[in-house]
């Protein structure tokens, strides 16, 4: 016992951890986690085309290529949570869930959890399958978009079967698919005679009773279906039984829940299950009970209002309830609205509203005569419209997808959303399938032609928006062309805006990429000059081809655009298909962009390419931390063996270099090195940068008195043991690897960088500190840093008088660039102070210096 | 001018589902099947242009299969797709005068392609 105590004692205390002392097996786990991501993305990336349609599959090859990728982040985590000290343990527990879910897909297994029964703000992603399509999306856009909709709980698919078990009519579901029309009217009577089981009636009383306490004894609920999938892909308009006005009472409920599940069974509904490729008696359905609104006005928003113009929205609206907007039983009020960040009212039809339909609580539904005065009065007011028209907008954008939505507005002119879901957009007749003759396409100028890589093919057109700033990112207009020097994961938040993406520089494997495979942005990286040839606002098409072929076109070549209309969507008809492709949305998307923002949280990954994406960000920084703590204990290194090597450089900074490996060449167990002898290629990278003529102006203005000698002569007797490095200038160095602390008076620099072959394991993360100064002057300072690091496209995060920079998945080449550039930039903004006497010098001085002029008088 | 016509045999519906509705927009008639069973016994009644047949399944196998139609029509082309692809598997299929062999998962394009030259048209 005392033994197996010890024994585990020893694997949490010691197998499982890093000794705090241990930098050199810190690094190693560092690198297994841009293995591990690496092999991840790699085979994300590979499942991705393979999945996407364009190959026959068979659910072997899902279920290998899966394992394969889950060994990979499997791989990652282990190390990850070695190298973070076990320091985010939710991780684990997400990939877990994740792993479970795909499991549950690969298998066609039943309901995850026994859960019956959940409200809304509880349904979390990881349950989208339990509560079924519809009531997942409402919760959704109640949690993440924070949009208002009714007060609500879904019966889940777990309750379902537990209902179907009660009754024993499993059995009869599975013998359906060979059955006719009389086997489905006996089992729609089975359901409809039903009995529940205890469990379900206490879950529920208890929901009802909670419903009444906060919506009062007399709310009434709307039961409706919340099959799998619906709403989704696919929207199974109308196939489904809603029952209105049901009073908050178990019974009542109940049976209003046989009547929805009956429906399921009903021969119109069984027509479209089949369709889509369902063995009927298999679609699961879960059920949404839903606090009614008494609606003053209600109504439907399409936010395409048609084919040939996507830029409109249309929202038609009535009196009362929208079941006479939904029937097309009214000449409802039509609003056109063009699309925008600020949305604007083109178009108002005011309709001869003669009937509205109105909720008679107990009677049910009625529909009446509309008084005189408001038949021919527009229901809505311009801020309504532009109000819902927003709301639309932003369930758009979140779907990525044209959304047919219904909303009400009730007495008190509270607005709620009550469905989305997708709206299949008809292309206009005149589109027919007609290959593009050469003939047709000679009449436009090739602008780019195959130089470059094709993330995903596809054809498209729309006008040229030059990025010149990631600040830029939120001006990006809707359905353009995006031109940019390099690809960006930041890109995320316009690319469901984009028609396309062409950059100069770039991989097909990193974060951006592999948003666009899963979004189907057509994108080619790595043209080396879209950003030179392509004119900002100029239309053009781009078709990018499998294999690798693209062809640029000056102007918008629509018999391009039609052919590609033609081709795909008919796969996803397919169930197993669609079953298959579907685990990709646990591990495709990419959920945390932006490192620097509040979510950038581990309760926030969701797939595993965000799980990619945290752990990549959170190795550099724990990589970083433990090298700033092994800074104060240094004697100890490498077996008490001397790793540490003083730098003689040509100007005035003394600079210790820790060599993790690599590093350094020549002079191993010496106490010296010199420029020539580094081989880090980072590091020499910076320093390079930093030894630039005209960079090191020794007569520089604020380089005087006791700021002077504290950062250049404060460097340790790295002779004496356990000499303490806090603060002072500490380089370490692998040959593809630096973190260097430099620090200036009361300017601190940190450079992180990560600088191999591979593009996507590169990383620059650069942090300057500065003080001294007049506060306005040290934000004019960061703003002058800001401004030429902005140029080479970092994430920048200024605050006061610190700056935080990062830059990823660049290539070699470039990361030495931009190395080179920030060496230069530590060297000249040291000493700038004095002379940032206003906002246009900062400006100035940053054009100045991005040409190369490295002068500081004004 | 009548459609081609393609057999196509693989013991998961999907394979099936999937090429059906891809040759089918590309104009060919196409009827699928879950194992060799069925697929011979269709063979008897009705000749296709082109059959594709999965290498591994219960019952009849693709060999069995390709042997069968190379007896019955000499003439039709037969191209065989294997998720479990190996040396020994692919050198009988050729001496059995297999047109094509495709490990899974196998791109539509060139399963395309490879009818064409089946049909003497690639």
């Amino acid at each position: 016992m005392q033994k197996k105590f010890f024994r585990r004692l020893t694997e949490i205390l010691g197998r499982d951890r890093i000794a705090a002392s241990d930098l050199a097996a810190r690094f190693r786990a560092f690198q297994a986690v841009l293995d591990g991501n690496n092999r991840t993305l790699e085979a994300m990336t590979e499942m991705g085309e393979k999945l996407g349609g364009d190959y026959l599959f068979d659910i072997n090859y899902t279920k290998s290529a899966y394992a394969h990728l889950h060994a990979a982040i499997s791989d990652s985590l282990r190390n990850f949570n070695l190298l973070t000290d076990h320091q985010y343990p939710q991780l684990t527990n997400t990939l877990t869930r994740i792993d479970i879910l795909v499991q549950r897909m690969l298998s066609s297994a039943g309901p995850l959890s026994d859960l019956l029964l959940v409200f809304y703000p509880e349904i979390t992603w990881d349950l989208a399958e339990e509560v079924g399509g519809k009531n997942y999306h409402l919760a959704e856009m109640a949690n993440s978009l924070h949009l208002r909709v009714p007060e609500a709980f879904a019966l889940t698919i777990a309750a379902f079967a537990s209902f179907l078990r009660h009754n024993h009519l499993e059995g009869r579901l599975t013998g359906l698919a060979n059955g006719d029309d009389a086997d489905l009217t006996e089992l729609r009577a089975a359901i409809l005679a039903g009995d529940f089981p205890d469990d379900f009636r206490a879950s529920l009383a208890f929901a009802l009773e909670k419903m009444r306490a906060r919506l009062g004894e007399g709310a009434t609920l709307a039961v409706r279906s919340s099959a799998e999938e619906e709403d989704g892909d696919f929207s199974f308009a109308g196939q489904f039984e809603t029952v209105l006005n049901v009073p908050c009472r178990v019974d009542a409920v109940l049976n209003a829940y046989k009547e929805v599940v009956a429906s399921l069974f009903q021969v119109n509904a069984t027509a479209y299950q089949r369709q889509l490729g369902y063995e009927l008696g298999k679609l699961k359905m879960a059920v949404g009970c839903v606090a009614m609104i008494e609606a003053r006005t209600s109504g439907v928003i399409y936010t395409v209002a048609s084919g040939k113009d996507r830029g409109r929205m249309a929202i038609s609206a009535a009196w009362g309830l929208g079941k006479g907007v939904v029937d097309g039983l009214i000449d409802a009020d039509l609003y056109t609205v063009a699309k925008g960040e600020t949305p604007q009212l083109v178009e108002r039809r005011i309709g001869n509203k003669a009937q509205m339909v109105v909720n008679r609580g107990k009677e049910g539904i009625e529909t009446l005569e509309t008084p005189a005065d408001r038949r021919q009065i527009a229901c809505l007011n311009e801020a309504e419209v532009l109000d819902l028209a927003r709301q639309a907008q932003a369930i758009e954008t979140h779907y990525k997808a044209p959304q047919d939505i219904e909303w009400a507005i009730d007495t008190t002119g509270r607005c709620y959303i009550l469905q989305a879901r997708a709206l299949r957009v008809e292309e206009s007749a005149e589109e027919t399938a007609q290959s593009p003759k050469e003939a047709e396409l000679a009449g436009y100028p090739v602008l780019l032609r195959n130089q470059g890589v094709v993330v995903q093919r596809g054809a498209t057109a729309g006008k040229v928006f030059l990025l010149q700033h990631l600040d830029e990112l939120d001006k990006i207009p809707k359905g353009c062309v995006l031109v940019a020097r390099h690809d960006s994961p930041l890109f995320v938040q316009a690319i469901p805006f984009l028609n396309a993406i062409i950059t100069d520089i770039g991989s097909s494997t990193s974060h951006m990429a592999s948003i666009c495979r899963e979004f189907n942005i057509p994108t080619v990286v790595n043209t080396g000059q879209a950003t030179a040839v392509l004119k900002h606002g100029r239309e053009i098409t781009l078709q990018a081809r499998e294999g690798g072929e693209f062809v640029v076109y000056e102007g918008i070549v629509q018999s391009l655009l039609r052919e590609e209309r033609q081709t795909g969507a008919k796969l996803r008809e397919l169930y197993e298909f669609r079953r298959q492709k579907y685990i990709m949305r646990y591990i495709a998307p990419l959920n945390l962009v932006n490192p620097l923002e509040q979510e950038f949280v581990p309760e926030k990954c969701k797939t595993v390419h965000d799980l990619v994406r945290f752990m990549h960000e959170k190795s550099v920084q724990a990589l970083v931390a433990s090298a700033e703590r092994k800074g104060r204990g240094l004697g100890r290194f490498f077996g008490g063996k001397s790793a540490l090597h003083r730098l003689a450089l040509p100007i005035p900074v003394q600079l210790l270099v820790i060599d993790l490996g690599g590093g350094l060449r020549g002079g191993i167990g010496k106490k010296e090195a010199d420029f020539a002898q580094v081989a880090s290629v980072p590091l020499r990278a910076v320093l390079a940068g930093m030894l630039s003529p005209g960079v090191w102006q020794s007569e520089g203005a604020a380089l005087r008195g006791a700021d002077l000698l504290s950062g250049m002569t404060r460097t340790a007797d790295i002779t004496g043991g356990g000499a303490g490095l806090a603060g002072h200038n500490v380089a370490m160095a692998s040959k593809e690897y630096v973190n260097m602390s430099l620090r200036f008076g009361y300017h601190f620099n940190m450079l992180d960088c990560y600088c191999s072959d591979t593009p996507r394991n590169n990383h620059i993360y650069f942090r300057f500190v500065g003080g001294a100064a007049a506060i306005t002057n040290r934000s004019r300072r960061i703003s002058l840093m800001a401004q030429v690091l902005a140029e080479y496209g970092f994430a920048l995060k200024a605050k006061g008088d610190l700056l935080v920079g990062r830059l990823s998945g660049l290539s070699r080449e470039e990361i030495e660039k931009i190395l080179g550039q920030i060496g230069r930039l530590i060297g000249y903004t040291r000493q700038l102070d004095a002379r940032l006497d206003s906002d246009e010098a900062a400006s100035t001085l940053a054009r100045r210096f991005l040409a190369g002029d490295y002068r500081l008088d004004l | 001018m009548t459609k081609h016509s393609i057999m196509f045999i693989d013991d998961e519906k999907i394979v099936g589902d999937m090429a059906k509705l891809s040759f089918e927009q590309d104009g060919y008639e196409v009827e699928t099947f879950l194992d060799g069973e069925s697929a011979l016994a269709r063979l008897q009644q009705k000749r296709f242009d082109v059959v594709v047949t999965d290498m591994k399944m219960k019952g009849i196998d693709g060999l069995e299969v390709l042997r069968t139609v190379k007896k019955l029509y000499p003439g039709i082309k037969v191209i065989m797709i294997t998720a479990f692809a190996n040396l020994d598997v692919a050198i009988e299929a050729l001496r059995d005068d297999v047109h094509d062999f495709f490990p899974k998962p196998v791109k539509i394009k060139e399963l395309k392609a490879s009818v064409k030259r089946a049909l003497g048209e690639g």
